[in-house]
């Protein structure tokens, strides 16, 4: 058991959650479902249909005239004339938050069309402007992909960071084996539990602080590609599992992908008996996968709600070589960067996660229950966005089995899981414009803003 | 014309090869006389992929055609589709020599060649050329210019097209089975002739025929067709699609399609689910209504919104004052009617073959359109030598 003082209570600073598009819509809805507090998230899209759909209390509807509620059809002209239509309406939304977290899928019309105006307004609201992308998969086209490299530069110019995440990359793994239904999956996953962890880092400093600071260290240059990974356990061995299964993340290759970079982030969260000693295990064990001139920025927090699980979030960066990369090279160098500009103020505010990367057993948001409404809602996806995906209601709340364990579970139940292109696996394909007509339609749309 | 002659329509679908058997009556009505069906192994998106496979199925459709009808089939009009055909207007001007000013047969056969002599890629070869009018000297609607007096005369004919050697794969298929080819149609000019009035032709319509792996289209207005084409998707994308989002076989996926499943959304209650029965008929896994119907709903959106995309090339969705007629396999998909008249705007009818006698019950379906339609365009074919199919297709084979 470590008994280590409390760090001195700060209050966190209020974050305001913005999913935008279709994509970004469905990772808030997610992380609405894991308990984050409805009323920091605020939905915006041109797609009124989906929009009504989303699970967020608040909602912008882009474009009442640009689109007319139809959505962009995947045109970023069009989600970007539609989010300055509504620029004043999420302005006023935007007010009043220390911190923005934009979430978009930058392959679709609206996502990448409107987050640089978002990321431009909010910073002008005096918010600290953090932008989570997703990269669209390449089986998506070329359109998508070169759009989305566009949309990423402009949301560089504006944003305070950039979170960057390639869908290949997150789904590659999945998407051979397992279809790319679990593809998608995979990489909605892998984008909420980094948000859910750099909101844990930001707001709930720990026992050993980690701040802004240090992720601006590892995401303040441009044009980079995150690499996270997140994993638990509560088994007798558990500190070496959940480094185990954090690294085994889509992004981390087992760790490889540590092997070059210059800052490193990692944040270990337990139950009150988490002992020092594991801690010190799991960190040696840890820094076998960075290199010598690796720099740790390490955070340690305690959670009585976690009881006898230890979760770890792993974080860091790479360069990409060409704007628009869909293989990496292995190494990725990182340059001291300064300090970000704004450093939100702090903020008395509720907590946002009821999450295992927390650290006080505060009552205010406990985890949903089995009969939230909100549940039973993404159960029966709405019509054309939050496509169906049926995983999304079996991955439970808090999962007592660790995340990646559960993956592994399902893979083995559906041996003979269909291919992406299931029947037309062997056929020549079908392309129109790019896309691969064979692939179903309504994964195609997942990601795009329609 | 005039004496009752037998022919049979051949169409290898992707989901069925089916043999249609029937008589052309001297009147000039037609009357099926036996169909033979059997499943498709070995065709993909309306084209053959495996010769060896397919070949079986032929054979056993022929084979089930002849017993039913009880004719020898030696001789088919085949069906060709594929989302490589592709289609084009073209006019032809033919100059009458000095010496004469009345318009005569020989004229007309001039004008026609040099309007179907159109260029097209070298590795594609012709599939229809189809007459659309005439004009002399300028005057246009002239259907029949033989005997009028004038200097030039133009044509414009509807060239279809596509890669020589994906449709002589199925020539080859036949050749094999010792089927002889007396003229081949590109699919949804065929299905046209048995769905279609010759009204609606007149007044502008737009037959779509949505099959298990294609979707094919023929626009006619004034009488003529003006544009048609197909797309490489069809009813079994929507089963694909299925099986991919449900986690389920293909197999369930087909079954859930055509027991309950619908292209309209919202129309199911929150939280309503179907129950999947397993092979001995116990419940199994629960389906969510709303999301069944919306994999559907979007896949069909989509392949009606990229065919509309291709007819907007040309503007003839304006002058359709026939609206839509659906027909094919998928065209029995609940709601589809709704959701094409929402994409297009237009009125929609859905359709089975019409005008033909001795269809049984089982096979008043609009799968068989194609199939019957193929003999429908032999009977308005019968008499003028040899379409350009015919030519063709000696060159192949010699
Ligand atoms: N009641 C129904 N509801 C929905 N779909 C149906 C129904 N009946 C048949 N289908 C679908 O129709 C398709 C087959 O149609 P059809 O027989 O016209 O195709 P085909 O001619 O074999 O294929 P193609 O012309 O594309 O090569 C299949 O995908 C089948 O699932
Ligand atoms: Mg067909």
């Amino acid at each position: 058991m470590i008994e280590l003082p409390r760090s001195n209570h700060q209050p966190a600073p209020a974050i305001k959650f913005v999913g935008l598009g279709g994509a970004g819509a469905n990772v808030l809805d997610r992380l609405i479902l894991d308990g984050l507090d409805p009323d920091s998230a605020i939905a915006m899209n041109t797609d009124v249909q989906a929009l009504n759909g989303s699970v967020t209390r608040m909602k912008i509807h882009l474009g009442q005239n640009t689109t007319r509620g139809l959505g962009t059809g995947g045109d970023p002209d069009l989600g970007h004339a539609a989010a300055e239509e509504a620029a004043e309406e999420i302005s006023a939304a935007l007010a009043g938050g220390d911190m923005v977290f934009v979430c978009a899928g930058l392959g679709g019309g609206t996502g990448g069309g409107a987050a640089p105006l978002i990321a431009h307004l909010a910073r002008k609201a005096g918010a600290f402007t953090v932008v989570f992308a997703t990269l669209p998969f390449a089986f998506e086209g070329r359109r998508r992909t070169s759009q989305a490299a566009e949309a990423l530069a402009q949301i560089e110019t504006q944003a305070d960071l950039v979170v960057c995440f390639e869908n290949d990359r997150m789904g590659e793994a999945l998407a051979s084996a397992g279809g790319i239904q679990q593809a998608f999956i995979a990489a909605d996953q892998t984008l909420s539990q980094g948000i859910r962890a750099v909101a844990a880092i930001v707001q709930r400093p720990g026992l050993l602080a980690l701040g802004l600071d240090d992720l601006s260290a590892l995401l303040k240059k441009r044009n980079t590609r995150c690499l996270f990974g997140y994993g638990e356990s509560d088994g007798p061995n558990r500190a070496h599992e959940a480094l185990d299964r954090a690294l085994r993340s889509p992004l981390m290759d087992r760790g490889r992908m540590l092997a070059g970079a210059q800052d490193v982030l990692i944040h270990i969260t337990g139950g009150p008996d988490l002992t020092l000693n594991e801690a010190t295990i799991l960190m040696e064990e840890f820094n076998r996968h960075v290199s010598d001139h690796t720099r740790i920025h390490f955070g340690f927090a305690t959670d009585p709600h976690l009881a006898r699980r230890i979760c770890v979030a792993i974080l860091s960066a790479e360069e990409a070589p060409a704007p628009v990369a869909k293989k990496l090279p292995q190494a990725a160098r990182h340059v001291e960067t300064p300090a970000p500009a704004a450093e939100p103020t702090a903020k008395p505010q509720a907590e946002l996660f009821s999450a295992p990367l927390e650290q006080e057993p505060s009552g205010q948001a406990g985890a949903p229950d089995e009969d939230d409404p909100g549940d039973s809602y993404y159960n029966s996806p709405p019509p054309s966005t939050a496509p169906p995906m049926p995983e999304h209601k079996a991955v439970p709340k808090y999962a007592p089995q660790p995340a990646t364990a559960k993956k592994e579970e399902r893979a083995e139940q559906m041996p003979l899981e269909p291919a992406s292109r299931g029947r037309f696996e062997k056929s020549e394909p079908t392309i129109v414009d790019g896309e691969d007509l064979d692939v179903p339609t309504f994964l195609r749309k997942n990601t795009r803003v329609k | 014309m005039g004496k009752d002659r037998i022919v049979v329509g051949l169409e290898i679908g992707t989901s069925k090869v089916c043999a249609v058997v029937g008589e052309l009556k001297g009147d000039g009505s037609v009357q099926i006389l036996g169909v033979g069906e059997a499943p498709s192994r070995g065709v993909r998106k309306g084209e053959i992929v495996d010769m060896e496979n397919c070949g079986k199925c032929i054979r056993e459709a022929i084979a089930e055609g002849e017993d039913k009808s009880d004719v020898m089939i030696k001789n088919v009009y085949l069906g060709v589709t594929g989302a490589h055909i592709a289609s084009f207007n073209n006019r032809g001007s033919y100059t009458l020599p000095e010496d004469r000013e009345k318009i005569e047969e020989e004229d007309v056969a001039r004008v026609e060649d040099a309007a179907r002599t159109a260029p097209i890629p070298a590795r594609n070869m012709s599939v229809n050329t189809i007459l659309q009018h005439f004009y002399v000297d300028g005057q246009d609607g002239v259907v029949t210019p033989v005997g009028m007096f004038g200097r030039t005369i133009e044509a414009d004919h509807h060239i279809v097209h596509g890669v020589s050697n994906r449709i002589q794969n199925s020539f080859q298929c036949l050749k094999d089975l010792d089927l002889e080819i007396e003229d081949f149609v590109f699919t949804p000019y065929a299905a046209a002739q048995a769905v279609l009035t010759q009204s609606q032709k007149s007044t502008g319509v737009l037959m779509i025929d949505i099959g298990g792996g294609t979707t094919g289209y023929c626009v006619y207005a004034g009488g003529a067709v003006k544009q048609s084409g197909c797309i490489g998707v069809g009813g079994d994308h929507i089963t694909n699609d299925l099986s991919l989002g449900l986690r389920i076989p293909m197999g369930k996926a087909e079954q859930i399609k055509i027991r309950e499943g619908s292209c309209t959304l919202g129309n199911s209650l929150p939280g309503e689910t179907v129950t999947l029965k397993d092979e001995h008929g116990f419940a199994g896994k629960e389906i969510e209504r709303e999301m069944l119907n919306t994999i559907i709903h979007m896949r069909v959106r989509e392949t009606l919104e990229l065919m509309k995309r291709d007819l907007e090339k040309e503007n003839y969705l304006d002058y359709l004052g026939g609206g839509i007629v659906l027909t094919g396999g998928t065209s029995e998909l609940r709601g589809i009617k709704h959701l094409t008249e929402d994409v297009f705007g237009m009125p929609v009818q859905l359709c089975k073959a019409r005008n033909v006698s001795g269809v049984t019950s089982a096979f008043e379906n609009p799968r068989y359109s194609t199939a019957i339609g193929l003999v429908k365009y032999a009977q308005a074919t019968t008499g003028s030598e040899g379409g350009g199919g015919w030519r063709w297709l000696k060159d192949f084979f010699k």
